[in-house]
């Protein structure tokens, strides 16, 4: 064969034809074989599991149970793992508390865990300027020397003083306790407190009973609960026990027979959820008290035989030195007609008389004085005319009435030991006296606290900060105050130590609960508790001795095995007897540990010990005031009551009331709101960067304001923008901001959301302490384009 | 063949199917007689290759292959004489491969199941060198081993192992075939695409499956839920989560 | 098309007097299931709740104004489910033996007819991956993941399982203990359990011993949009009337009040 090139080509023939033929058996042959539609299946399969899309790891499940400490309500949690990693936070059912229950916070506290651009990984120091958050990471070495060299500079230069300590744990923690003591150490009495509620609540008992004891109610045997603006499942209290009452006063057997009236400008959850909603202008729910007291001294609708024999100041009276001073009768029924409290109150006189005469005629009647959530003060007035409406109907110390207590009786408990008596500092009050360079704090201490954030003081504290050269925060969240901080020293969060939880608000049992770590820390952080002490060992002499203890667990031991010498108490719950249940308070329980080292063993597994029994009666040992008996502080009532008058008088500059009111559903106080929570609010609360302000249709006709529309909310402190949210249930010349938004902190979950209303705080304070009164603020509107 | 033999003369007669026949035949011829000019060869060209990259080259291609990280001998362990305690099969493979207490299935067992056993002096570890490599790198560290799984389903399946060992009685061979009498573990293969274990799919390419535990594709669950009598358990969302 | 009745049907009673609206039930629903955070939340057309807060208000002026809250799971109709009858994939379907609406995320197609279809809005459509490892996710929450629910990615629809994997996980331990049959308090969702006012029961509707059976009797007890026949699972109770009202299912002449506490 010729093999040239010309004929190999004629022979192969490679043409347009051929050409085709291969295509076409390449395509008989794949379309014979498996792979297109293996292929197929596996690109679609590929779809369904992009790389980047985490695959949550198996593993074993388990639980550990613990107690939440996000807010004063000690609710018990149980926190489902896989393999020790948190997934869940359950309600715990063994548990005395909250049967089972959780509250929205609660239930996201994960998030707080997790969500690691909340939080300082580790301690740090502050690079950039104040506020931007620009913080190196440093050794906890180098922390604790720089604090620890900061302190020795102070105490030898005699400038104890310079240093200063704001607290935001609760007043009966062991955390609480170990700062004060530090503090104590170091030679300085700047520590200063954050407002709550429990602290108004203390000054109240320890006026008029005259004991330093916790609030107690026995709401789940009353029938009548009259609240002046408690927030009663908007998370007042220990909400995971007042939502299970409010679940008992809505089932069988109680289903009707117990009547809730709210006093509250607002129509919220509670004032609707209500059997009855009482419509009072801000600030003046005090004055409604004491009308309601008017009307029934003048019926003689009281208990004539307790007021006679364990109150004092009921009728005229002169002091040892003379002077005359009015009874409590005399100011109700000279100063709080129905007439008069129905101008102040903006509440119907009729309404007055028939609600005066349904509390007076109830079996067991609790007046309940706070407001909202009660992570904020409270008006010492209102509390004192509410607790003297308690003793007018004389269900103080009986079943389903106000409870008087001891304490827990846990070891070294401050007030004991506290130099003299009264109340600490508040921090507001440090931020004014910094701001008006009456004191002046080289280094301030931040513990659990947000000050720049939760004070309600129209932004001063923010600025006082700028006046201390060093600021040190132990916070584990980037909270706006830390974001001031100089050095960061991160305690773990909640669920990440040890801790303990002393009677939840207003629980009518002593109770005592013990926090237990659920995971190891996740990151490089220590217990603050733990980073006190052994700061004080480095600082040696009087701060060492005064703070003995090796960690933070031997205080917490030290003081919890006192209850085993208290008289019976249980450390474990059977949920078919709830610890409200009449059979439990009969008598007292025999303790259920037979040792010290058994309840410690008890309270270390995450639990709790509580006594669920009340010695009813004893009238005449109970009061520890200077008479020994329930004081109606007449004096204080009177000089209030003309405060108030002043307050209430008209603004020509700022003709309306900004009223901020708290939410369950958003966290207002130090601990940041889990992102969850987030999806729980509405439109109408939050859109994108704007949050709501309610406003009443009449009021907002008046400004020609429509739904959606831009307001400028302003006081004398300053303003803020706010969208209009067209609301029926808002008091007429009231305007409703929500706490919780406007942060400038935290994570990009929480920032650039809405304004916070602390920053336009303003107006006359609360008589007595002196502490803001937040619930009234006044401002002018005006309508703005975006 | 006859009317074959008459198509010449009675053309108009003729069935489709039998000129169908004549052209395909004589097409036929041609393509042999002139394999170029016809274009077989390049038909052929065209099949041949791709025949074999679909039923060799894809296969060999798709799978990426690992090594587990040590060698195992599921024949001793579940040896009825030198291995685990149990009267049966099924007993011996769930000593290792148990239920807890909440019936969920433990899968792949820990270090510490291991040590169960293996901490009593009489069974102790070291005598190959697999198991050797075993006690420096894993238990001394106390490092799980990092198996590698053929028979984990994707993410969105959910499995109850109790359900169909404790309450349908099912063997572990019906879903494993004979890998607790191997010897050796063998390759673990992924696809390189779905990243799934080739186990799911099974070793043969088409999917072809001889045995009940050579596929585990969901139309395989549902197969056997039929044939079983449990077609409540095809709703979605027993085998979904 | 009347569907075979199967031997259970779980469903769900929402007492709304006492529910006080704190949205702990979509917080431990979220928690539970998996569900997607965003940092705007605010963006309901994006923000994906398989329980969901509604608001309703009386309507009455000040200071007669009362504001009440539907939450809303799945329906989970039992009669012409509208999502399963439109879905073009068979990703999503009525299981009779339980009376659960399913949805198979891996299955569906992302068209969002389901959506449509819904009268309840009780489904959500993932515009982006739930949860991810690329930015700008927020790193660390991944954390918190649960490995008995899958995980979803963007483009498919997703709603409320009646927490369906804890009906496995019930079952599982029940066969653990040799048992097949399931107690009243065994399988209950995540809402349900979390409820701090127990305003949420759940149960099976076709059991007379289960509390669901009885309250979905009561004479307070209604569903919502009652009147499009897709016989809903979920029941709620409310002795206001016009809470009831508000489940439009009435013209405005046509409630008839229940001896009812307030209107």
């Amino acid at each position: 064969m010729d093999f040239s090139v010309k004929k190999l080509t004629d022979l192969v023939a490679f043409n347009r034809r051929n050409f085709i033929k291969l295509l076409i058996g390449g395509a008989v042959g794949i379309n014979a074989t498996p792979l297109p539609w293996k292929l197929m299946d596996d690109v679609a399969i590929w779809t369904q599991n992009w790389p980047w899309v985490p695959v949550p790891a198996r593993g074993a499940f388990n639980h550990s149970e613990t107690i939440c400490t996000l807010c004063p309500g000690g609710c018990g949690i149980t926190v489902r793992k896989v393999d020790g990693r948190p997934v869940k936070i359950e309600g715990r059912a063994d548990y005395p508390v909250n049967p089972g229950g959780i509250c929205p916070l609660g239930s996201g506290g994960l998030q707080l865990l997790y969500t690691e651009s909340l939080r300082f990984t580790g301690p740090m120091k502050r690079v950039g300027a104040r506020g931007t958050g620009d913080f190196v990471a440093i050794s906890w070495d180098e922390a604790m020397q720089t604090l620890a060299d900061r302190l020795a500079e102070l105490k030898r230069n005699g400038k104890s003083e310079a240093l200063a300590a704001i607290d935001g744990n609760r007043p009966h923690s062991s955390m609480s306790l170990l700062i004060r003591k530090f503090m104590d150490a170091m030679g300085s009495s700047m520590y200063a407190r954050m407002p709550s509620l429990e602290d108004t609540y203390a000054t109240v008992n320890r006026l008029m009973f005259g004991i330093d004891a916790p609030m107690a109610y026995d709401l789940e045997h009353a029938d009548l609960i009259l609240s002046f603006g408690c927030g009663l499942i908007e998370g007042w209290g220990a909400p995971g026990r007042m939502s299970n009452a409010w679940s008992l006063w809505r089932s069988e057997p109680l289903k009707g027979k117990v009547k809730i009236i709210q006093v509250e400008s607002r129509a919220s959850n509670t004032a609707s959820k209500a059997d009855q909603w009482i419509a009072a202008k801000p600030g003046t729910e005090a004055a409604l008290a004491l009308g309601i007291a008017h009307v029934m001294l003048k019926d003689g609708l009281y208990d004539s035989n307790f007021v006679a024999n364990h109150t004092f100041g009921f009728t005229d009276w002169t002091s040892p030195d003379g002077k005359s001073h009015r009874g409590f009768k005399n100011i109700a029924l000279r100063d709080y007609s129905p007439d008069v409290v129905s101008k102040t109150t903006g509440v119907d006189a009729g309404q007055i008389l028939s609600l005066a005469r349904a509390f007076a005629r109830a079996r067991a009647p609790i007046a309940l004085c706070g407001k909202g959530k009660g992570s904020l003060n409270g008006s010492v007035f209102e509390c004192l005319a509410v607790q003297s409406l308690n003793a007018l109907t004389g269900n103080i110390n009986k079943p389903g009435g106000v409870l008087v207590h001891q304490d827990v009786p846990l070891q070294a408990r401050y007030s004991a030991e506290a130099k003299g008596p009264g109340e600490p500092l508040t921090a507001a009050g440090l931020g004014e006296a910094l701001t008006a360079d009456k004191i002046s704090v080289e280094t301030l201490l931040l513990f659990a606290a947000n000050p720049a954030h939760t004070l309600p003081d129209g932004g001063g504290f923010r600025k006082a900060l700028k006046k201390i050269p060093l600021i040190i925060s132990f916070s584990p969240f980037r909270d706006e105050s830390s974001l001031m901080a100089d050095l960061i020293l991160p305690d773990h969060t909640y669920l990440e130590k040890m801790d303990d939880v002393v009677w939840p608000v207003g629980l009518q049992y002593p109770f005592y609960g013990l926090t237990q770590p659920v995971l190891k820390p996740l990151y490089d952080t220590r217990a603050t508790g733990d980073v006190l002490i052994q700061l004080a060992e480095i600082m040696g002499g009087r701060v060492t001795e005064s703070l003995p203890w090796k960690n933070y667990e031997e205080l917490l031991k030290e003081r919890a095995l006192n209850l085993f010498e208290a008289e019976g108490g249980l450390t474990s719950h059977d949920s078919s007897r709830p610890a409200w249940e009449p059979s439990a308070y009969r008598k007292v329980l025999k303790s259920d540990c037979t040792s010290p080292e058994e309840l410690w063993k008890k309270l270390k597994a995450g639990g709790f010990w509580y006594r669920p029994f009340q010695r009813f009666g004893w009238h005449e040992e109970l009061f520890k005031t200077a008479s020994g008996k329930f004081e109606f502080c007449t004096d204080k009532l009177e000089k209030a009551g003309a405060d108030l008058a002043k307050t209430l008088e008209n603004d020509r500059d700022y003709p309306v009331v900004m009223a901020p009111y708290e939410l369950i559903n958003l966290a207002s106080s130090w601990a940041p709101s889990p992102p969850y929570l987030y999806k729980t609010l509405f439109d109408s609360q939050i859109r994108g960067k704007d949050c709501f302000a309610e406003i009443n249709p009449q009021t907002a006709g008046e400004y020609k304001l429509k739904q959606g529309d831009y307001v400028i909310i302003e006081s004398s402190a300053g303003k803020v923008k706010a969208l209009v949210n067209i609301f029926a249930g808002a008091m007429p010349g009231v305007v409703y901001l929500a706490f919780g938004f406007g942060h400038t902190g935290y994570s990009d979950f929480h920032l650039n959301k809405g304004v916070n209303p602390n920053s336009i705080v303003a107006g006359p304070r609360d008589f007595l302490t002196g502490m803001s009164a937040w619930w009234r603020t006044p401002v002018r509107l005006s309508k703005t384009k975006a | 063949m006859e009317n074959q033999a008459h198509s010449s003369q009675k053309p108009l007669k003729k069935g489709w199917f039998i000129s169908l026949i004549d052209v395909v035949l004589s097409y036929y011829s041609y393509l042999i007689s002139q394999p170029f000019r016809s274009g077989l060869v390049y038909f052929l060209a065209g099949l041949i290759p791709s025949l074999a990259l679909g039923w060799l080259i894809f296969p060999a291609l798709l799978y990426s292959k690992q090594p587990q990280p040590l060698q195992f001998n599921h024949a001793i362990h579940t040896h009825p004489q030198i291995g685990i305690e149990g009267k049966t099969e099924e007993e011996r493979c769930l000593q290792c491969h148990g239920f807890r207490e909440d019936g969920t299935f433990t899968g792949i067992p820990n270090l510490a199941t291991c040590m169960k056993c293996h901490d009593d002096p009489e069974s102790t570890l070291g005598e190959t060198p697999e198991e050797e490599k075993f006690n420096e790198e894993y238990v001394a560290l106390g490092k799980e081993v990092p198996w590698l799984l053929y028979h984990r389903q994707p993410d969105c399946v959910y499995f109850s192992h109790i359900a169909h060992v404790k309450m349908g009685k099912q063997e572990c061979r019906t879903c494993h075939g004979d890998h607790g009498r191997s010897e050796k573990l063998p390759l673990h293969q992924r696809n390189r695409i779905s990243t799934y274990s080739r186990n799911i799919w099974g070793y043969n390419i088409a999917g072809y499956v001889r045995n009940p535990w050579e596929r585990m594709k969901m139309d395989n669950c549902a197969d056997c839920h039929t044939k079983t009598g449990h077609e409540e358990n095809n709703a979605c969302f027993v085998c979904h989560k | 098309m009347k569907q075979e009745e199967g031997k259970h049907k779980y469903g769900m009673v929402i007492d709304l007097d006492k529910c006080i609206g704190c949205g702990t039930c979509m917080v431990a629903c979220a928690s539970e299931n998996n569900v997607s955070v965003r940092t705007d939340e605010s963006d309901k057309e994006r923000s994906i709740a398989w329980m969901q807060l509604f608001k309703i208000t009386n309507g009455k002026p000040f200071p007669q104004t009362e504001v009440s809250y539907f939450p809303r799971p799945c329906m989970h109709c039992h009669n012409n489910t509208p999502c399963v009858s439109v879905c073009p994939a068979s990703a999503t379907h009525m299981d009779y033996h339980t009376g659960i609406v399913s949805q198979i995320y891996t299955r569906c197609i992302g068209c969002r007819y389901c959506q449509a279809a819904c009268p309840y809005h009780a489904r959500y459509f993932n515009w982006y991956d739930g949860y991810a490892f690329i930015q700008p996710f927020p790193k660390g929450l991944e954390r918190q993941l649960s490995p008995e629910i899958s995980v979803r990615m963007r483009g498919v629809v997703e709603k409320c399982s009646f927490c369906h994997h804890r009906l496995m996980r019930a079952r599982t331990r029940a066969y653990a203990e040799g048992r097949r049959e399931l107690e009243e308090h065994e399988y209950i969702t995540a809402c349900a359990e979390a409820c701090p006012t127990q305003a949420i029961t759940f149960g099976d509707l076709n059991n007379p011993k289960h509390k669901v059976a009885r309250l979905s009797k009561s004479v307070y007890a209604f569903r919502l949009l009652e009147k499009l026949g897709t016989e809903p699972k979920v029941y709620y109770l409310s002795t206001r009337n016009w809470v009831r009202r508000m489940a439009d299912n009435y013209r405005p002449d046509q409630l008839e009040p229940v001896g009812a506490v307030k209107t």
